[in-house]
């Protein structure tokens, strides 16, 4: 019996029973001790199952038995899912640990239901991965959803924060829905619980496979902010910044990707849903990234920015290509929660304000912090060496190359055009925030940086997005290919070879990038403040001062400012209708019908006994009344009984 | 001649009957009883009943009437003044009692008997017939009558007791 | 056995004994219209008085119809109790007039609702 895998899950749920049930009656050194240590512990034990390369799928107990329904409780720690519980508990750990100074104001229990989400989030995730069956994938699916509504309303007291959350909710419940009748399907037509290497996929497609395959697609799509159930993502951006960085970024909204990744046995075989996903990332990832360039607040830039990076990763899976796209989910998780928790410093710096308008010329004054954005930044946009250059080249290269396919090369041109948008957004915000003379409306005239325990982590994955690259670098074509070979046993290998043109096309998405991230200087920084002279004589030469899009083309800038109407269209569509049908369903079944049944009966109670009360009036006379009427009836009775 | 006693009884005691609820004076309606009682008394004389007719007069019209009596004049004049509660009463009372005397008239009207044993019935209700019956069959609830009237002679007595106000 | 209409014969003359019970019924009558209509309570008292002496003459003319002696013993009791209750009525209600200037029975309405 491998207690690994129970260990692993343990630590953090034990924390977030401890917190839950004492912490806010703990000294907060307690609360600073608990809340982050159970997760470094839960990383240690992953690292432990790394180094002695556990590879088990283990039964505790069997839970369930009906007839052919056998569910047991087991747990599946392979190569993919301990991969998975390195991300989460490492980055996770990270986060957490930045949190412990992020969160210093709230007060001691408060602080305590912070971690105390933050570590049932993190068990909740460590669940979902581990799960060796569809029930219980679906328990921890469910558990990670519930942990992102608190967490996004931790702030419950603002109402935008509370709208935020239910709407994430909701929209996740839909998934969730999708995800329930996946797995009714697998087991009536495959008669599968378990995972159980997936013996029971069949060899040639089906309606049913595909059918099966759509509904976890559903699942996917709500956990991962995909269209078209995306619109909550942005809003969940009400939460503290560590939980955009944990949850919106690093793990929660990979989740789909690693469940079609784990799914991938069916994803094979049903290829119209296995298109389907690629389609979905790479339209995602083009339309998140529209969406990015004309966001002012700087957290919904990187949310926006997370969202099409997810696109990349379903894209990836999408086309068959998993290494690629799990290594993408393995850098973004490094950069994007580098990128979030400097932002977090950088508001924290700025006295809570967001509008990147607002701050201007930061590089000298965060020493720290600047260049770890920076370094996050062009991680973003994929410049060689760091991290995102190799793993969003091996996508984009993989899926280049794919033969054989008629989709692979429009996905492929969408996942280019992306790149060059992604340099483009990044560049602005870095320019806008970072660079030029700062800004007359700037909150706080002399920012100081963060302190240690907010500097470490984000120090920590500056390095690693710096240096994480070296260990898949395949984008070049030769060198390393650790991750690939790690996940090999259950992702199998990549199916096709490099086509021989991948690596220019390499070099040329790369080099648009860097492009676009420059032209975003041209473009946001006024003339009066570029720093770089030569710059501006390229300016000079190359175009006039354009003139801000918003006023070029108005009606485009309100079509992305307005995220392409897709809230709007859902409010239409769904909320007032069904607002109408409740409050119709208020009005004439729940009060006309309820409540009036229920009140009737107590009213006819009420009447009835008024009426008879006044029979009882406390006067001699009418009880005598009564009295000989009554006799009259008995006698009447007794004659009538007498003569028949 | 007997139908003509019978006859004449009948109509005093209906008269009383009505004199008793119409009289405004309960002095009048007290009298109105005890003529009601005397010719009843006669119909019991009528139906060979001599003993009860002996103690009607003497217990019920001479003692119970005259306590009524004693009453009514410790208590002094009483009048009744028209109200405003129960204005429907008179109203219904008569209809109810009218539907109950139609009923008790019709039951008792039509009412079928065995030939009787006709047997010689003019010692029918002698003192010594009842005595008979009160001592033997009936000494219980005579033992238990008597016990009630001490009851209530118990019950007048701490009915009168003094007060301390 | 065939029956017959109740026919006594008293002093060698017959008359039917539904003529006593009707009278009966309707003395029971007129005192229960008394009860209703009357406030005063003494005459309340008086019709029931009267009742029961209806009462009694069923009881009487049933015992002679059928030749029994029970009606009339049970008449004898009747009439008793009914010296009993008229004692302990009028004690209460001469206890009631010392109390309160009582002229009306619906003055004694406390039991109401």
């Amino acid at each position: 019996m491998n207690w690994l895998p129970l260990v692993i899950l343990l630590f953090p749920a034990v924390g977030g029973a401890l917190l839950a049930g004492r912490g806010w009656r703990w000294p907060r050194p307690l609360t600073v001790i608990i809340g982050p240590g159970v997760v470094w512990l839960s990383f240690f034990a992953v690292l432990y199952g790394y180094w002695t390369d556990v590879n088990v799928d283990q039964t505790y107990w069997t839970w369930i038995r009906a007839g052919s329904f056998v569910l047991p409780v087991n747990l599946l720690l392979d190569h993919l899912s301990l991969f998975m519980c390195l991300v989460i508990t490492g980055v996770g750990g990270l986060i957490v640990t930045y949190a412990v100074g992020y969160m210093e104001h709230e007060s001691d229990a408060s602080y305590a239901r912070f971690f105390c989400y933050m570590d049932v989030f993190v068990f909740s995730m460590l669940l979902l991965v581990l799960a060796g069956n569809f029930v219980f994938l679906i328990v921890g699916w469910a558990l990670v959803g519930l942990s992102s509504y608190l967490l996004i309303g931790f702030y419950y007291w603002r109402p935008a924060a509370v709208v935020a959350a239910r709407k994430a909710f909701v929209m996740n419940v839909i998934g969730d829905v999708g995800m329930i009748l996946g797995t009714f399907v697998v087991f009536l037509q495959f008669h599968a619980t378990t995972y159980g290497n997936f013996g029971w996929v069949p060899k040639s497609d089906s309606g049913y496979l595909e059918l099966a395959a759509f509904l976890f697609l559903v699942g996917a799509v709500a956990k991962s902010a995909q269209l078209p159930l995306h619109t909550w993502l942005p809003d969940a951006m009400e939460g503290p910044t560590p939980v955009s960085a944990l949850i919106h970024a690093a793990t929660m909204v990979t989740a789909g990707v690693y469940l079609v990744g784990r799914l991938h046995p069916i994803y094979d075989v049903a290829a119209v849903a296995h298109h389907t996903v690629a389609i979905v990332g790479a339209v995602t990832a083009l339309f998140a990234a529209t969406i990015a360039i004309v966001q002012v607040d700087i957290k919904r830039v990187l949310a926006y920015s997370t969202m099409s990076q997810i696109g990349y990763m379903f894209l990836a899976v999408g086309m068959g290509a998993y290494a690629a796209g799990f290594f993408h989910l393995l850098s973004h998780a490094f950069f994007k929660a580098l990128l979030f928790m400097s932002a977090g410093n950088v508001i924290h710096a700025m006295d809570d304000e967001q509008d990147m308008r607002r701050y201007g010329g930061l590089w000298g004054q965060l020493r720290w912090t600047s260049p770890s954005f920076l370094i996050g930044s062009l991680a973003l946009v994929g410049v060689f060496p760091l991290v995102g250059f190799f793993s969003k080249e091996f996508v984009l290269g993989a899926v280049f190359s794919k033969p054989d396919d008629p989709v692979s090369i429009w996905v492929w041109v969408v996942g280019f055009v992306t790149a060059v948008l992604t340099g483009f957004y990044t560049g602005r915000m870095w320019w806008v925030a970072f660079w030029g003379r700062p800004s007359e409306t700037r909150p706080v005239e002399q920012p100081h940086e963060a302190p240690g325990v907010m500097l470490i982590p984000v120090l920590i994955l500056a390095l690693l997005s710096t240096a994480g690259g070296l260990v898949q670098t395949s984008a070049l074509g030769f060198g390393t290919t650790l991750v690939e070979d790690y996940l090999k046993p259950v992702l199998g290998a990549l199916a096709w070879p490099p086509s021989p043109i991948e690596l220019i096309v390499t070099i040329a998405t790369f080099a648009f990038g860097v492009l676009a991230f420059l032209g975003a200087y041209l473009m946001y920084v006024p003339r009066s403040e570029r720093r770089a002279a030569f710059l501006d004589g390229v300016a000079e030469v190359a175009m006039a001062q354009p003139r801000p899009w918003s006023e070029q083309f108005p009606r485009l800038q309100a079509l992305l400012e307005h995220k392409y109407y897709f809230d709007e269209l859902y409010d239409f569509v769904f909320i007032r209708p069904l607002n109408w049908i409740a409050s119709w369903g208020d009005r004439r079944i729940d009060r006309t019908v309820i409540d009036g049944s229920l009140t009737g009966v107590a009213a006819l109670i009420e009447d009835g006994g008024a009426g008879l009360g006044a029979l009882e009036n406390g006067y001699f006379r009418s009880y005598v009344l009564v009295f000989v009427g009554g006799a009259i009836v008995a006698g009447l009775i007794v004659l009538w009984r007498a003569f028949t | 001649m007997i139908s003509a006693i019978f006859l004449a009884a009948a109509l005093i005691a209906l008269g009383g009957a009505v004199g008793i609820v119409l009289f405004r004076n309960p002095i009048a309606s007290v009298l109105s009883l005890v003529m009601v009682m005397l010719a009843l008394s006669v119909l019991f004389l009528l139906l060979s009943a001599q003993f009860i007719f002996a103690v009607q007069v003497i217990v019920y019209a001479g003692a119970v009437m005259v306590l009524f009596l004693f009453v009514i004049a410790l208590l002094g004049p009483i009048r009744e003044l028209p109200t405003r509660r129960l204005p429907r009463q008179g109203f219904l009372a008569v209809i109810v009692a009218g539907g109950f005397a139609v009923l008790l008239v019709s039951m008792l009207g039509n009412l079928r008997y065995h030939a009787p044993a006709n047997a010689d019935l003019s010692v029918f209700g002698s003192v010594q017939n009842i005595a008979f019956g009160l001592f033997t069959t009936y000494l219980y609830p005579f033992e238990l009558t008597s016990l009630l009237l001490l009851v209530a002679a118990v019950g007048a007595i701490y009915l009168s007791r003094e007060r301390r106000s | 056995m065939a029956l017959d209409a109740g026919t006594l014969q008293i002093g060698g003359e017959s008359i039917e004994s539904s003529w006593f019970l009707i009278l009966a019924a309707l003395l029971f009558s007129i005192g229960s219209v008394g009860i209703l209509v009357r406030r005063n309570p003494l005459v309340i008292l008086v019709c029931i008085e009267l009742m029961l002496n209806a009462v009694n003459l069923t009881l009487v003319t049933f015992s002679r119809q059928l030749q029994n002696l029970d009606g009339q013993l049970f008449a004898l009791m009747s009439l008793t109790v009914a010296a009993a209750e008229a004692v302990v009525g009028l004690g209460i209600l001469v206890d009631i007039f010392k109390l309160r200037e009582l002229e009306d029975v619906d003055d004694l309405s406390e039991l109401k609702g």
